[in-house]
């Protein structure tokens, strides 16, 4: 592992030198009602509109990689015959400005399925080859309970990562073109204080979260407690709105459909991101709900990532972000849905 | 125009009668329809259009698929309406008016319609009476949502018709569709929406536009209502204002009976 | 310049390369309908050929294995593969027209061309059951899956000890390949069909699968042998009374085999739509043994 350190003020020459690029990166949009900033990742095409001082965001990375609708392909209809006509949808470099290790791991995560499995999806490997991903500390929330899913630092994934220690940068380099692109700033090599600052900072940053998640034995657990009676009281609250599976960052389950144009000479495929809490998610043709009721979907959701990923993958498909109880307008979040699954409720009030 | 005689994947495919209607209505759907130009063309060689008052003169009776704008008002609209549906193999609901009574049934919320006749009307009444949906009616076979109408959607329902492919409603809340676009929920904003518990489709067209849901879709299959009332209640909003959102399209009419007669229940105990 | 380059991961686009690369994703095979027959009043067999010859020839499916047909602009879907493996390319799907592109397929001409994408999930291991007898059970369109490995297990009929087909459906004019019902018997198979309610011309035995199963236990004294090999497909209520039987009357649960039906939109692994758990039907199944089902929750 390499590490540099810069001052805050090269900051500008390190954005304007990845400009000649698509950026991304977090920023604001404006104020929530209770006087809570709301931060949101976006094309950015000015400096002065990078947050790198950023809570959270409402919504993760995942449009930028799985956008919720996408053409498969496209058909070219002549006749009796057809023509299929596939386009990625990807044809530059995106520098990715300002990620926190939660969102950084959740990448990492879905390329497991959705890249390194049978059948890798080009759609999704396209747009991940051509990320470059800076990494930025994070400050965290009451919410957060990224630290009991083991995904508070992230190892591998980002091309630089760094680490504010007040008037400069620590910097982890971890690809040969973020080390070329540093040569261009004037950095340094850390010297004994910015170590002490780096480890100080690291502990500072460890001492603020306050959520848990108990993850022991947990998939156990989930298997006994399939038929406990506290899923049917999460499944009355719950909204079937799909709202969490578009805030997460790691949910990748989508939907097929086929249109035919007005012309009736040409047809597309598009896949659109889909919720597992919605209506008809497991419903077949003909009719057939597999997960008919609420209870039932929202269990299931839960089950593949706390369970069947982990089985799987040996990790869970959750990277405690937090962001879908917060986005959740009936306010099931995930620390209090596995406690009351735990039969913990008490102790986490 | 050449009638008929196109194929797709080797199906033949006909190219039906049109005809468009409008009962008690702004018309508003019909316009959204032609405003179409750069797909109206390919729109009227897949179906034969016989019948659009808003669009051109000549009339014809001889139709298989009847789509009717507005909601029923006068007695007369009601005949008219039984007489479509003997013509039409299909008829569709076009438009919230048609399908839920729209906007127009608002006045049903009103005791004494002669009262409400007086106002606005004055010293030269017109017939009217409760607002009816279609299907209070004659059987509607298909509906199109919305106020208006989203024309692509329009566009996509007439193809998958003219197919024989099945049209598909989204069964989900307009939620889904809102937080796909990274849009910052109205309840954070202290915006009163009905997105969490109204089917989408629409696209999210209001909130995208920081303007909260009004229902014009008609409640979402097997909507959450006793937790949305919960959420409306944690963000401080009057149960009034959503109410009176539930009441504008008529949509929500079954929902808020039945919810009204618990009310009415609770408090006789 | 500090441009980052363009890592293209399709670089030979449109130009498609066949199997586990990133191409095979969106990859279809130009099918033609060259056959249809109508079996009943809502199920019919589709014949399909894949039009390239090489193409054709190369592609390889297991007993058990199913593919996705895809017609552009009306849907695509999973289908059982129902012929022989030795066919290669030149497929049979049974289709019962119930959704959008069923119905559609039910309309198209012969000749038409269709995509096709696969094999895709697990196969029955036919070739471990050489030297055993085998009971295959269905239900209903549950034959249609059972099909391709009784082709395998009838083109080497003499590797295969007793064998025996216990076939339900609720009336006689549901009863699908009963054309070939003759055939199968020529082969040295104990065909038992079984209705819900019979009709006029109906001579057969009229009531559940699990009667004639009972019967078939008790001919091995109550005791499968150890040799046996069952496969069953049929509704999901079907499942658990017909494993039941067979695990009481001594199978091992890892000789009993199912294949199972869940609603899918990519058959690639990744749309979740199959799931059942965590467990994707188009990757881990659609072929399970008892034991695997055992360990998934709402499965059967």
């Amino acid at each position: 592992m390499l590490f540099r350190v810069f001052v805050k003020k090269e900051l500008e020459t390190l954005y304007e030198i990845l400009a000649v690029n698509h950026v991304v990166g977090p920023t604001s949009r404006g104020m929530a009602k209770r006087g809570k900033e709301l931060f949101a990742f976006d094309y950015l095409y000015d400096f002065q509109d990078l947050r790198l001082d950023f809570t959270t965001t409402t919504h993760s990375l995942k449009p930028f990689v799985l956008p919720f609708q996408e053409t498969l392909s496209s058909f070219i209809i002549e006749d009796g015959s057809w023509e299929k006509h596939v386009d990625l949808n990807i044809y530059k470099q995106h520098v990715f400005f300002g990620v926190h290790a939660c969102d950084i791991n959740a990448l990492n995560k879905l390329d497991k399925v959705l890249s390194e499995q049978a059948y890798p999806d080009p759609f999704y490997t396209g747009k991940r080859r051509n990320m470059f991903i800076i990494g930025i500390d994070c400050h965290p929330q009451p919410f957060c309970f990224c630290r009991s899913m083991g995904t508070d630092t992230v190892l591998h994934g980002f091309d630089m990562y760094l680490t504010d220690l007040g008037d400069s940068y620590f910097v982890e380099i971890q690809s040969a073109r973020a080390w070329d692109i540093l040569q261009q700033i004037p950095t340094a090599e850390p010297d004994e204080e910015d170590h002490r600052r780096f480890v100080e900072t690291v502990e500072a940053r460890n001492r603020e979260f306050s959520c848990q998640v108990d993850t022991s034995d947990l998939t156990k657990i989930l298997d006994l407690e399939f038929q406990s009676p506290v899923w049917e009281e999460w499944g009355k609250q719950c909204l079937s709105c799909g709202t969490c599976a578009n805030v997460c960052p790691t949910c990748y389950c989508y939907g097929v459909s086929e249109h035919v144009d007005l012309d009736l000479q040409g047809a597309s495929k598009i896949r659109q991101l889909y919720s597992c809490n919605l209506i008809d998610f497991a419903e077949v043709a003909g009719g057939h709900n597999f997960r008919p009721d609420s209870s039932s979907r929202l269990k299931y959701r839960y089950y593949h990532k706390h369970r069947g990923f982990q089985e799987a993958f040996e990790e869970s498909l959750c990277v405690g972000c937090g962001r879908c109880g917060q986005a959740c307008l009936a306010g099931i979040t995930v620390p209090d849905v596995i406690a009351s699954v735990r039969g913990q409720e008490e102790e986490n009030e | 125009m050449e009638k008929g005689g196109r194929s797709y994947l080797g199906v033949e495919i006909k190219r039906p009668r049109v005809a468009f209607f409008e009962l008690s209505s702004c018309e508003g759907c019909q316009l959204q329809i032609l405003n179409n130009e750069a797909s109206l063309l390919s729109f009227l060689s897949l179906v034969e259009i016989v019948n659009f008052r808003e669009a051109m003169s000549i009339r014809s009776d001889d139709y298989e698929i009847a789509f009717v704008e507005g909601s029923v008002t006068r007695a007369d609209e009601e005949e008219r309406l039984k007489r479509i549906r003997k013509r039409a193999g299909v008829l569709v609901a076009l438009g919230s008016c048609a399908c839920f009574g729209g906007v127009n049934q608002l006045k049903n919320r009103f005791n004494d319609l002669e009262w409400v006749k007086h106002e606005v009307y004055g010293d030269h009444p017109v017939e009217t009476r409760e607002v009816q949906p279609l299907s209070a009616f004659v059987e509607v076979d298909l509906s199109i949502y919305g106020c208006p109408v989203k024309k692509e959607e329009v566009e996509q329902i007439v193809t998958n018709l003219v197919l024989g492919k099945s049209v598909d409603h989204p069964r989900y809340p307009v939620c889904m569709e809102c937080t796909a676009k990274g849009n910052t929920c109205l309840f954070e904003l202290g915006e009163p929406c009905l997105g969490p518990i109204t089917r989408a489709g629409c696209d999210s067209w209001c909130p995208d536009n920081r303007m909260g849901c009004w229902g014009c879709r008609g409640p979402a299959d097997e909507a959450n209502i006793i937790q949305f009332r919960e959420v409306i209640r944690k963000h401080n909003i009057p149960e009034e204002v959503m109410l009176d959102r539930m009441e504008c399209f008529g949509g929500f009419r079954h929902i808020l009976k039945e919810m009204k007669g618990k009310q009415d229940k609770g408090q006789m105990e | 310049m500090n441009k980052l380059e363009f890592v293209d991961v399709m670089p030979s686009q449109g130009k498609f390369m066949r199997k586990t690369d990133l191409t095979s994703f969106e990859y279809s095979y130009q099918a033609e309908i060259t056959s249809v027959y109508p079996l009943t009043a809502t199920e019919k067999l589709y014949q399909i050929r894949i039009i390239d010859t090489g193409l054709r020839q190369s592609f390889n499916f297991q007993p058990g294995q199913f593919v996705m047909l895809e017609l552009p602009g009306i849907g695509e879907g999973p289908f059982s593969i129902s012929s022989s493996p030795t066919r290669h390319g030149d497929i049979e799907l049974c289709i019962r027209a119930v959704g959008n592109l069923t119905h559609f397929l039910d309309r198209v001409p012969r000749g038409t061309v269709v995509g096709i994408s696969g094999p895709f999930g697990t196969g029955f291991p036919v070739e471990k059951m050489e030297g055993s007898d085998v009971l295959l059970i269905a239900g209903g369109l549950g034959i249609v899956p059972l099909r391709a490995p009784l082709f395998a297990v009838l083109e080497n009929r003499s590797r295969y000890k007793r064998i025996d087909i216990i076939y339900g459906a609720r009336k006689p004019s549901e009863l699908l390949f009963t054309y070939q019902h003759q055939m199968w018997r020529q082969f040295d198979i104990n065909l038992d069909i079984i209705v819900d309610e019979g009709d006029a011309d109906w001579t057969g035995p009229v009531g559940r699968i699990t009667e004639i199963l009972e019967k078939r236990i008790e001919v091995s004294s109550g005791n499968l042998s150890r040799k046996t090999f069952a496969i069953v497909c049929g509704p999901p209520v079907m499942f658990k009374f017909v494993c039941n039987m067979l695990i009481d009357a001594g199978l091992p649960m890892q000789k009993i085999f199912v294949s199972l039906e869940r609603r899918m939109h990519c058959g690639r692994g990744k749309c979740c739509r199959c799931n059942i758990g965590a467990t994707y039907t188009c990757l881990s199944g659609p072929v399970f043994d008892y034991w695997e089902v055992m360990n998934m929750k709402e499965a059967i």
